[in-house]
């Protein structure tokens, strides 16, 4: 379970972006964020994956806080209990689909057949298993984006961040890619934490709550 | 594209691509710097010898000269009354020591009331030194100093400064100090008879100089009296000396001209590659710019104004700096960058404009050359295609590029076997440079077949690292080739000078097979008869070889040959590495063995009976074989000594290599010849290990100039490395970002840099090993023996290329971590959200 207690950021004094956000995620639920541009929910998701400082407050994940004073350790926190999507897709041009999705699983030490097998089942699970050869390139953006919900959730994390995963996307591909990433994340058990400008996006999650003027509460 | 908006767009790009352009720039002026500071090195110690040979020869038209050993000086009654000539000064040229120090020094005895007719600055101005007075003119004593001369003896008028002459040590006074002898080097002048008697000259000369009259053709004159003069004496134009020095040093000058500009080129090639990789970067901008109506060649100009700012700030820049370091070269190695051609005396510095603009306009046209090359692939780009995609690849390679490698390869080899041209290896050069360029366009090739073969790591950073290299051939051409370029040239190098060093290494140990040698610079040779005799009947003496030298003329041009006068045996043949190595069959003709460079400079062989002057007698003699000989690049030619004396008469000895009694050490017998000689003062005593030493320590100094060279190129080829990787990484910024995303740590990020930077090291290491390879057998077995006529036997530097190696791997590694950092800080994270 995730859990944001009395988080707080500010760009300078006197210009705070967000004071005393507090937020609860549980395994298996999918939470979206909306607000206007600039209310900091990208501030938030970065500070949530370990990316950012926080001014105040803690951000747990499964009882345990992240310790921002260490760098290296957040990244470690990342590679086991983090997947993420991104509204670009961001998938590295130079590996093969399969190398992309199988990507977070070498980082964490899972070789050879058992990495191929793993990454090709999560492939298949977000309908891509005939494209696994094939470079990011030659893909649509729908099909980039299914791949980057494969990449996010192929290690098993326990928290899933995305930050507007339909942003590029036309609105039949987004349909798709959201039931793909709702369907993923049911099924693997994270907790799921989407900021997007999108109505479309934000309905399709469990729970929607609104950043604006620095409080986050729940979305009218 | 009209100007207004070049330059706009231009300035744009000079002003977001600071760093990796200053690299540019700085590589750019590195590589003129360098041929600058060398090209202006020796301009100033050529033109200071010119100034020399003329403040010498002042109004002389014609010099009779012969050789070092001197001609008869009835010669100059002969030549002087002849009705051409207006004025004749006799000369004898004397090699004095120091007595104590040592130290030499140029003396040239001189008829003070003909030699002012030629050259008035050889008559002191009484009224500025104070030292007047005509009768010392003709004080066998007075020493007159040129202000060089005065100035490295510190020694002043009325001081007195003591020589070895031919009797045993003698007092001379210094008398004034020339005041126009000012560009005449070091030297000093004394009465001619006095110079004869006091250093055993007697009856001999130099030169002669001669003024024609008004309306004698000065060669119609030396034709007429060539009949006169006996073998070994020549009659050329006046100051030919300054001829004779820039012919001997024109291969070293040119091999280094080439080297520094083999430097300039590795710069040049940096400004392709830093242009080439940001070409890749801007596609989209191209693209934009061709979908707004810019046409191919307007997209051209653009970048080859980028390249005319680049190289003509970094040209500027370079010959600022190749001034000055002239001029810290010029005061710390000399004027032949520590060769040991010219005299240790301080060149003045002087700039040759002409050939500093030229090497500056080579250096920005170089720069533009590589803008238009980069400018051919710009063209190639699928506008639609690029207007669509983030690809930060450069376009793809020109198509051929192997097979041009290969043509190249093939017609470098013929060019092997080019005879010099004018003296200078240009086949050799023109091999080198076709093999460079074969190197060059085989990168692309070699890099996807090599790294088609690599099996993918386990590792995850490594793996990544493969997958990124693999991904972008073009960048990876362009980072790889500029190492190629400067590995190239430090392997080949390094494999020369090694080559070169075990060579004269081995040669040395063969030649230096007494235990200890006695040497003297004095023309007039050290020892007499007496003096071999009394010191091999020293006890702490086994046996000794005496050894005489002299510079014989062989033609008018007044090129000379070393005559080396020394017992011969096998020992002494084998040391020279003697063609054929056995000693000939005793006969009534006089065997000889020439110096390769004598072979080739002079067109002999091996059983050729040809003509030597010796002691002014036109000789013939039989040569036995071709030796070894790296010490003199002019030529040599070895005589058995008894023969020598039989032609000449002459008895007299410079040098002692002597043979030590069992169990007696080189301190004791010095000792003991200094008791049994105590009028030889000044001598120097060396036993073999100091030998070799010294003239290790001379090769060395030699080198010095060629590994700054090869420091150069690497700090180039680096800078290279360096920019190109900067550029990526700042394009590789989002990628970065979605890997912090994904768990990497930054210094994990940093890591998969560094990987990428030693895999292309590696590539560029590989594939400059085996060019530079190449490369170093066409400076030894082509470049070395037209330069130099030095035949020698390749060794492998196993260590040194393999340090340079991990070098190379090593600095790619830390280049391409150092110049990533700032596109992996913190902030770069963000750069996942840019959607640009």
């Amino acid at each position: 379970m995730l859990e944001v207690r009395g988080l707080g950021k500010s760009f300078g004094p006197g210009k705070p972006l967000f004071d005393a956000a507090d937020l609860g995620v549980a395994r298996g639920e999918w939470v979206a964020i909306v607000g206007e541009s600039g209310s900091g929910k990208s501030t938030l998701l970065n500070i949530v994956a370990g990316l950012d400082r926080p001014d105040r407050g803690q951000v747990l994940l499964d009882g345990k806080a992240l310790d921002f004073g260490d760098d290296d350790a957040l990244a470690l926190w990342r590679r086991r209990h983090v997947g993420f999507v991104f509204q670009a897709f961001h998938l590295l041009p130079y590996l093969s689909v399969r190398e992309n999705v199988a990507l977070p699983l070498a980082l964490i030490g899972v070789h050879g057949a058992e990495r191929e097998q793993r990454a090709q089942s999560a492939l298949q699970s977000v309908g891509l298993g005939e494209l696994g050869d094939r470079r990011p390139g030659s893909l649509s953006g729908g099909e980039m984006q299914r791949a980057a919900i494969a990449r996010a959730l192929v290690h098993g994390p326990s928290l899933v961040l995305a930050d507007e995963p339909t942003g590029n996307l036309d609105e039949s591909n987004a349909g798709a890619v959201l039931a793909c990433l709702g369907d993923a994340v049911k099924r693997a058990g994270a907790a799921a934490l989407m900021v997007t400008h999108s109505r479309l996006a934000a309905a399709a999650a469990d729970r929607v709550l609104r950043l604006a003027g620095g409080s986050l509460g729940p979305a009218p | 594209m009209n100007a207004p908006l070049a330059l706009l767009l231009m300035r744009g790009t000079l002003a977001a691509n600071g760093f990796r352009l200053a690299l540019t720039v700085v590589s750019i002026a590195l590589g003129v710097a360098l041929a600058g500071a060398v090209h202006t090195v020796h301009t100033s110690a050529l033109a200071e010898i010119e100034r020399a040979a003329h403040a010498l020869a002042g109004k002389a038209d014609v010099e009779i000269r012969g050789p070092r050993s001197g001609f008869d000086d009835a010669l100059f009654a002969a030549i002087a009354s002849r009705a051409e000539v207006a004025a004749a000064s006799p000369v004898v040229e004397i090699e004095a020591t120091q007595a104590g120090s040592g130290r030499a020094l140029r003396i040239l005895g001189i008829d003070a009331l003909r030699a002012i007719r030629l050259q008035p600055a050889f008559v002191v101005d009484a009224a500025r030194t104070g030292a007047g007075g005509a009768g010392r003119l003709f004080d066998e004593r007075a020493l007159w100093l040129s202000p060089a001369a005065a100035a490295r003896l510190v020694a002043r008028a009325g001081d007195t400064l003591v020589f070895n002459g031919a009797d045993g040590t003698l007092d001379l006074h210094v008398a004034g100090i020339l005041a126009g002898m000012q560009a005449g080097g070091e030297l000093g002048v004394m009465d001619i008879a006095a110079a004869q008697r006091l250093f055993g000259r007697l009856g001999l000369l130099s030169r002669i100089d001669l003024r024609l009259r008004p309306g004698f053709d000065d060669a119609h004159f030396r034709r007429a009296v060539a009949s006169l003069l006996p073998p070994g004496v020549v009659a050329s134009g006046a100051a030919s000396l300054s001829g004779r020095a820039a012919a001997i040093t024109r291969a070293y000058r040119v091999n280094l001209d080439a080297l520094a500009l083999v430097a300039l080129a590795t710069g040049a090639f940096l400004v392709f590659s830093t242009l080439a990789l940001q070409a890749a970067r801007r596609r989209q901008e191209f693209a934009l710019l061709r979908a707004l109506g810019v046409t191919r060649s307007g997209v051209a100009l653009l970048l080859a104004l980028e390249g005319a700012v680049i190289g003509a700030i970094g040209s500027a820049i370079g010959t600022v700096l190749g001034l000055s370091g002239s001029r810290f070269l010029l005061e710390r190695a000399g004027g032949d960058l520590g060769a040991g051609f010219f005299s240790a005396s301080q060149s003045p510095f002087t700039v040759d404009v002409p050939a500093l603009s030229f090497i500056a306009a080579l250096g920005t046209f170089m720069s533009i050359g590589g803008a238009l090359w980069v400018a051919r692939a710009v063209g190639r780009i699928e506008v639609a295609e690029a207007l669509r995609d983030r690809a930060v690849d450069l376009p793809d390679a020109a198509k051929g590029a192997g097979i041009l490698a290969v043509l190249l390869v093939i017609a470098g080899i013929p060019l092997l076997f080019v005879p010099p041209i004018a003296g200078l290896p240009l086949g050799g050069y023109g091999a080198i440079a076709a093999w460079l360029g074969a190197s060059v366009l085989a990168v692309g090739p070699l890099c996807r077949a090599i790294l088609a073969r690599v099996a993918p790591p386990a590792a995850p950073i490594a793996s990544l690292a493969l997958a990124q290299v693999r991904h972008l051939p073009g960048h990876l051409a362009a980072s790889v080739a500029g190492i190629v370029v400067s590995a190239s040239l430090c392997v080949a190098m390094a494999i020369m000078v090694f080559s070169f060093r075990v060579s004269l290494e081995d040669w040395l140990n063969g030649v230096v097979g007494a235990d200890l040698y006695v040497r003297s610079s004095s023309t007039a040779g050290a020892f007499s008869a007496r003096d071999l005799r009394i010191v091999e009947s020293l006890p702490e003496v086994a046996s000794l070889e005496a050894l005489r030298f002299d510079r014989i003329v062989l033609d008018p041009q007044g090129l000379e040959v070393t005559l080396i006068a020394r017992p011969v045996n096998a020992r002494i043949l084998d040391g020279f590495q003697s063609e054929p190595r056995a000693m000939p069959v005793a006969g009534e003709e006089i065997p000889v063995w020439i110096s390769e460079a004598a072979r080739d400079l002079r067109g002999w062989k091996a059983g050729d009976r040809i003509r030597l002057p010796i002691a002014g007698r036109d000789t013939p003699v039989l040569v036995a074989g071709v030796i070894r000989d790296y010490a003199r690049t002019w030529g040599a030619v070895l005589m058995p000594v008894e023969r020598y004396r039989a032609i000449s008469g002459d008895t007299r000895t410079d040098d002692l290599a002597i043979h030590l009694a069992p169990g007696v050490d080189a301190r004791r017998a010095e000792a003991a010849i200094q008791r049994a000689l105590p009028e030889a003062r000044g001598l120097a005593f060396e036993d073999a290990a100091d030998l070799r030493r010294r003239s290790l320590a001379i090769f060395d100094r030699s080198f010095a100039v060629t590994y700054a060279l090869e420091a150069i190129a690497i700090v180039i080829g680096m800078a290279g490395v360096t920019s190109s990787f900067a550029a990526l990484a700042w394009s590789r910024r989002r990628e970065f970002g979605v890997l912090r995303f994904l768990g990497l740590t930054r210094g994990e990020v940093l890591r998969l840099l560094a990987v990428e930077g030693a895999a292309t090291g590696a590539l560029g290491a590989a594939i400059g090993l085996v060019s530079g390879v190449a490369i170093s057998l066409v400076l030894v077995q082509v470049v070395n023996r037209q330069s130099f006529h030095w035949s020698l036997e390749v060794h492998w530097p196993f260590a040194a290329l393999a340090a340079l190696t991990v070098g190379v791997i090593s600095m790619c590694a830390i280049g391409a971590r150092v110049s990533g950092a700032f596109a992996v800080r913190k902030e770069a994270v963000l750069a996942v959200k840019d959607d640009a």
